[in-house]
């Protein structure tokens, strides 16, 4: 399988340790993954409030880079795939639409023909569990709280496959690596980051955050699991801001690469605000004892 | 029908009953002065909304569409709502920021020396492979920007 990886901003540009084990966890499943030249997907929350023209002009460059080389985009992220997700859905849909964005594309040389398809991670990983297995070296044996993310689940007619409701995609991923997912209250909620609210309005997105925290800890989880370096984010800087709770935050591709064998230094955990001490050190264990 | 309650009628605003359901399911409510229920309302009856803060208090995590029982796409409203406002003149200023990053770099959230750094440690390309590091991809990303009137937009000079 080749995929154009789509990383986002935040992966790339504040969290490249998720970069980091993304790439390494594909290569390890025999993916190939291409780079392209693109922008911000753009936020789907953020800009597409500003402005929805600019925001699906832009997002149809995107999909043009992907296209010109025949292959479908890799998100890591549910803002990215939120966003491409959904103005793809509109230039695929209505033709007229995608007429009037070429319009504006074709004066920097770029066309969007509607024939890219876009992924997200947590979907590909579903069908690759004996991949998975695979290339596990050990079970981590970890305690984690799932967190989905908004835009993963949400609006469910953009993501029929997966049951919004009551996902287990993410807790299916993890039991092959030998980890426990924990109940918490309010599981599917937001955490409190998007829509320009982390930017605009700190008290709002805190509170937000607050609320989910205090179910999370609840559980006692020995770190928070995301799919989405924006929920990453709020989740690792946001403790940090509140002076409250000290959960480690991991995204997917993180656990994988741990799992896979990979040194979590050199997937840079320890980069994270939050320390991940005891999860580095428990791996660490992990690995001495193979 | 002037443009808001023509926003709110693409997004099936009239078959809102009023229930409160998004209103009792929003996570920023609780924090904030957003009331989804009765924003839809006002957009309904045509009032003027885009001037209220907390238009920009949504989260967009699509709670409410997802229970309404209706079928009003309550986020796509919001979103419509936010446009309209942008396009009145009132843009939050604290919102330029991004924008600026993204016309300068492609990216809402740009690269700092720091992150820079720790990529090349861990074996990263120092610098990511997309717009910001192609000068020419990066002038259509602006073009196609200047041509959509985006800055112009926001900063409220859009003739």
């Amino acid at each position: 399988m080749k995929l154009s990886l789509f990383p986002g901003c935040i992966a790339k540009n504040m969290y490249a340790s998720i970069e980091k084990s993304t790439r390494f966890v594909f290569d390890r499943l025999g993916v190939e993954l291409v780079d392209h030249r693109y922008t911000c997907c753009p936020a789907p929350g953020v800009f597409r409030g500003y402005d929805i023209d600019t925001w699906v002009t832009l997002g149809g460059r995107n999909l043009a880079e992907a296209e010109k080389d025949g292959l479908d985009v890799l998100t890591i992220c549910n803002g990215c795939y939120g966003s491409l997700h959904g103005s793809n859905q509109i230039l695929q849909e209505d033709i007229e639409k995608r007429e009037e964005i070429n319009e504006v594309l074709e004066q920097v040389g770029k066309r969007y023909n509607g024939g890219v398809e876009v992924l997200h991670f947590a979907d590909v990983l579903s069908t690759m569990h004996d991949e998975i297995q695979e290339q596990k070296e050990f079970d981590l044996g970890l305690r984690l709280a799932v967190h989905y993310g908004c835009h993963y689940l949400r609006p469910s007619q953009h993501h029929e496959s997966v049951n919004v409701e009551n996902p287990h995609i993410v807790e299916d991923i993890l039991e092959l690596v030998g980890c426990e997912s924990v109940d918490f209250k309010n599981r599917l909620s937001c955490c409190g980051a998007g829509g320009g609210v982390w930017s605009s309005d700190e008290e709002v997105a805190l509170g937000v955050l607050q609320e989910k925290l205090a179910f999370m800890s609840e559980a006692e989880p020995e770190a928070i699991l995301d799919i989405c370096p924006f929920c990453h984010l709020q989740f690792d800087q946001g403790q940090k801001r509140l002076q409250k709770f000290s959960i480690p935050v991991l995204h997917l591709n993180q656990v994988l690469g741990m799992a896979f064998g990979e040194r979590p230094k050199k997937l840079a955990i320890h980069t994270h605000l939050v320390s991940t001490r005891e999860i580095e050190k428990k791996v660490k264990g992990l690995k001495k004892n193979l | 029908m002037n443009p808001v309650e023509k926003a709110a009628r693409d997004s099936n605003v009239e078959k809102c009953v009023q229930c409160g359901k998004c209103t009792a399911g929003c996570p920023s409510g609780r924090q904030s002065r957003l009331r989804t229920r009765t924003l839809v309302q006002m957009a309904y009856q045509g009032e003027d909304v885009t001037g209220l803060p907390e238009l920009w208090d949504c989260t967009t995590c699509y709670n409410c569409a997802e229970r309404c029982p209706k079928g009003v796409n309550t986020v796509d409203t919001i979103i419509l709502l936010r446009n309209l406002a942008v396009k009145k003149g009132n843009f939050p200023k604290i919102h330029l920021n991004a924008v600026e990053n993204l016309y300068n770099t492609g990216n809402g959230f740009p690269l700092s020396p720091e992150v820079a750094q720790i990529r090349a440690i861990i074996g990263l390309d120092k610098e990511p492979h997309d717009v910001s590091t192609a000068p020419e991809e990066l002038e259509k990303v602006k073009r196609i920007m200047d041509i959509t009137g985006f800055l112009e937009l926001v900063r409220g000079d859009r003739k």
